[in-house]
């Protein structure tokens, strides 16, 4: 009787344990990527490389999720006799930036096949990383920026001495991607032009958010959604040269919109990537605008890609109140590393070969960091998105919205200070606080997180 | 040969067995002094300095003296002192906890231990109530954070009924937040405290419990009058051990509000602020909070220790007293 009592227990303890086990990704994790690549099929066109004698056995890549991990395994084959590990730890909090940086730090003494050979970068920081002696020039291992490549990708990837550390392999222009069915009973119509012609600034586009409201829909689904809208538009950077904060006026626009939207119920108090916000992209859903760029449909969208919940279809791309571009994931090159030969063949595979550049936009639906492949899409009249869209050629949306795209006033402390500055303003949209709380709280987060930057005292 | 009969009798009367004690626990005070002793007082070293990273850039470490201090007890534009709102937070969490935890172990070690009650498949009961411990707390935090979500079952399910409406949200909400948080607490520790207690009240003879039943005493009278005075040096140790862990609560409610401390930062404990600081590798001023934490439980544990066995201890002293003076 004991003994079936012990092992029943056990059995239960087990099996609770094996339950939460399912639930929590462990974070960061290392995977092993030569397995599955060896099953992925190469593009028949690559050329194949051989490691040299000088060459690694571990290409040791550190990223914050799984975006280009999965394109990586798709598209890229890796030579013989190396294995490519991943260190993959979340953005949010900054924890990959200090996982990231502990690494570095760490780079000269670590062993070779421990030293990173590639690390991605996020528009909010790269340039931490690019402006320092972790990362090194790519023509240092005979790569050549190609004159395809999007030039604020390459600015954004450079130095102050205009030394190229890196490539994106996406170029990220981002637009207003809607709801055809709630535009047509909003509006009266779905057609994207004349869509268009109806939100094409903030004044109007505020106008139709009353009028989204008096039929029972949301204009956005999350507080924070025009939040990239806004702040890649601004004239000046989060702190002037001496460390100050500064509310750009874009920033400030921001706020008094989400204010008022709150207020009149034109919006969620979801933050960004909540599921409350979503979950609005099912065929239920009552939102009519989203704002992004084309990494968006995949990353963010899956819910309108449900089989039986979703709504492929029933989605249009226009450019908007305002152009502007989000995010964009760069590869660069860690200061060290010991595989230069795969480093070159992977920047060439995701900036120019073409074979591979064109299946991620028909396949992956990327928007790729390759003018001449993107033009070739964007004037082909049968190109159509039907992943996601009605058929609309989004490309050529992309291609003209990409044009404007500058790289400016970007500081080393975006990413948290972008962050911060939501969640902070979130416990006022959600109203736990008044507005004077949340600024003080999020100027005493700058505090404990950037003690350098000198915030406005009361 | 007969000198040497009294030299062997001498020298084993001085062979000590306890030089071999002293080996046997040398290798935790090694690791002790190494692990634990040596990052201590490197801490309080490190709480007087500015040393911090600026993205890639170390700053420091600048000796500053009581700065990092100083920076710590100065209000913020609105008046609070933050250290002190988070101290209190993190009281008030572990209060809510602690006092159902008590409360509930207490009763249920009773139950299990007593011989009127007699309970049966107490084996199964114990590792039940004792199996929330084995679940990691953030991941018990996660399930929490499913479950009342904005788009969790519990959410819908209440809304349904007509208890909430559409707009509540269980995590802007100061004092669902800071109940759930004492709720994980309780149902994570409970069955630790009921097991340590269980022990400590099974080893009271039970004769001390016969005769007083014998003496006429109700069960009240005996837990009050026999179980506790003798319970107390167990139920101290549990008290203390969890208001330390109390004190350095951390992970249920980091996890749960996303590192937030949210709504207003109002459930946010003295190391989460700690933890806000090591983002950017400030050991200056997370070793400042770290030597206010060690303090504040120097003084907590200190106070519940006097108050807890002075009044268990007096009486005793008393009666020796008495009795030497009789003697």
């Amino acid at each position: 009787m004991k003994k079936m009592l012990a092992i029943l227990l056990a059995a239960l303890m087990v099996l609770s344990l094996a339950a939460c086990g399912g639930n929590k990704e462990t974070q960061p994790e290392t995977t092993k990527g030569a397995e599955s690549q060896a099953e992925t099929q190469a593009p028949e066109t690559k050329e194949e490389t051989q490691p040299a004698a000088a060459q690694g056995k571990v290409f040791r890549i550190y990223a914050w999720n799984e975006e280009f991990k999965g394109f990586f395994e798709k598209y890229y084959k890796v030579p013989e006799g190396v294995t490519v590990e991943w260190v993959l730890n979340p953005s949010d909090g900054g924890v990959y930036q200090q996982k990231l940086d502990e690494a570095l730090l760490n780079q000269a003494t670590a062993a070779d096949d421990d030293k990173i050979d590639m690390f991605l970068a996020e528009a909010d920081y790269i340039g931490k990383y690019v402006d320092s002696d972790y990362t090194m020039d790519v023509t240092s291992f005979g790569f050549q920026n190609a004159p395809t490549m999007y030039e604020y990708t390459i600015k954004a990837a450079s130095d102050a001495n205009g030394v190229c550390k890196g490539v994106s392999f996406q170029c990220c222009p981002a637009g207003v991607i809607y709801r055809k069915s709630i535009a047509k009973d909003v509006l009266g119509t779905d057609v994207p032009e004349e869509v268009q012609a109806k939100i094409d600034t903030w004044e109007k586009f505020d106008a139709v958010a009353a009028e989204a409201k008096a039929k029972g829909y949301y204009m956005t689904a999350s507080f924070a959604e025009t939040f990239r809208a806004f702040s890649n538009n601004c004239t000046m950077p989060w702190v002037d040269a001496n460390n100050n904060l500064q509310f750009d006026p874009q920033i400030t626009a921001w706020m008094d919109q989400t204010r008022s939207y709150i207020e009149n119920g034109y919006t969620l108090t979801a933050g960004i990537w909540d599921a409350e916000k979503t979950n609005e992209m099912f065929k239920t859903g009552k939102t009519m605008c989203f704002f992004g760029p084309a990494w968006y449909y995949n990353f963010c969208m899956t819910n309108a890609q449900d089989p039986e919940n979703g709504c492929v279809g029933d989605w249009c791309l226009v450019k908007g109140p305002q152009a502007y571009f989000w995010g964009g994931t760069w590869l660069l090159a860690a200061t060290g590393s010991d595989n230069t030969e795969m480093l070159k063949d992977i920047f060439e595979t995701f900036t120019v070969n073409a074979d591979v550049l064109n299946k991620m936009v028909k396949d992956d639906n990327q928007y790729v960091n390759n003018t001449d492949v993107v033009k070739a899409f964007a004037e082909d009249a049968s190109y159509g998105n039907t992943s996601i869209l009605d058929g609309q050629n989004d490309i050529a949306i992309f291609y003209e919205l990409a044009k404007d795209i500058k790289w400016e006033n970007h500081t080393n402390y975006d990413q948290l200070l972008n962050e911060g500055l939501q969640n902070k303003l979130q416990e006022f949209y959600n109203g736990s606080v008044d507005e004077a709380t949340a600024m003080l709280n999020f100027y005493n987060y700058i505090g404990e997180v950037y003690p350098e930057i000198a915030v406005p005292a009361k | 040969m007969k000198k040497q009969k009294p030299q062997t009798l001498g020298t084993h009367k001085s062979v000590s067995y306890a030089k071999w004690g002293y080996i046997f626990i040398i290798p935790f005070f090694v690791v002790y002094l190494v692990f634990t002793l040596a990052p201590q007082f490197l801490t309080i070293y490190n709480s007087f300095f500015e040393n911090y990273r600026s993205g890639l850039k170390q700053i420091g470490p600048n000796f500053v003296g009581l700065e990092n201090y100083k920076a710590l007890f100065s209000a913020d534009p609105s008046g609070t002192v933050r250290i002190l709102k988070y101290a209190a937070n993190t009281l008030i969490l572990w209060v809510a906890g602690a006092v159902p935890q008590f409360v509930i172990a207490l009763l249920l070690a009773i139950f299990f231990t007593s011989y009127r009650l007699n309970i049966k498949g107490q084996g199964f009961f114990k590792t039940v109530i004792y199996m929330p411990n084995l679940i990691m707390a953030a991941a018990f935090s996660m399930l929490f954070y499913t479950l009342f979500s904005r788009v969790g079952p519990i959410q819908a399910l209440l809304e349904q009924w007509g208890v909430i409406d559409a707009s509540f949200d269980f995590f802007s909400n100061r004092i669902t937040v800071r109940s759930m948080i004492a709720t994980m607490n309780f149902l994570m520790w409970f069955g630790n405290t009921t097991i340590v207690l269980m022990a400590g009240i099974m080893g009271i003879d039970q004769a001390l419990f016969e005769s007083a039943t014998l003496d006429g005493a109700n069960s009240v009278q005996v837990f009050f009058r026999v179980t506790m005075p003798l319970l107390m040096p167990i139920f101290v140790y549990c008290l203390i051990t969890a208001m330390i862990g109390g004190i350095q609560m951390f992970d249920v409610p980091q996890v749960l509000t996303n590192g937030k401390g949210a709504p207003n930062e109002m459930s946010r404990t003295l190391v989460m602020y700690l933890n806000g600081y090591l983002t950017n590798k400030n050991y200056g001023m997370a070793g400042a909070i770290s030597v206010i934490i060690f303090i504040i439980t120097g003084i907590l544990s200190a106070i519940v220790y006097k108050m807890l066995t002075k009044q268990y201890k007096e009486p005793q002293a008393q009666h020796r007293q008495r009795k030497g003076k009789v003697l």
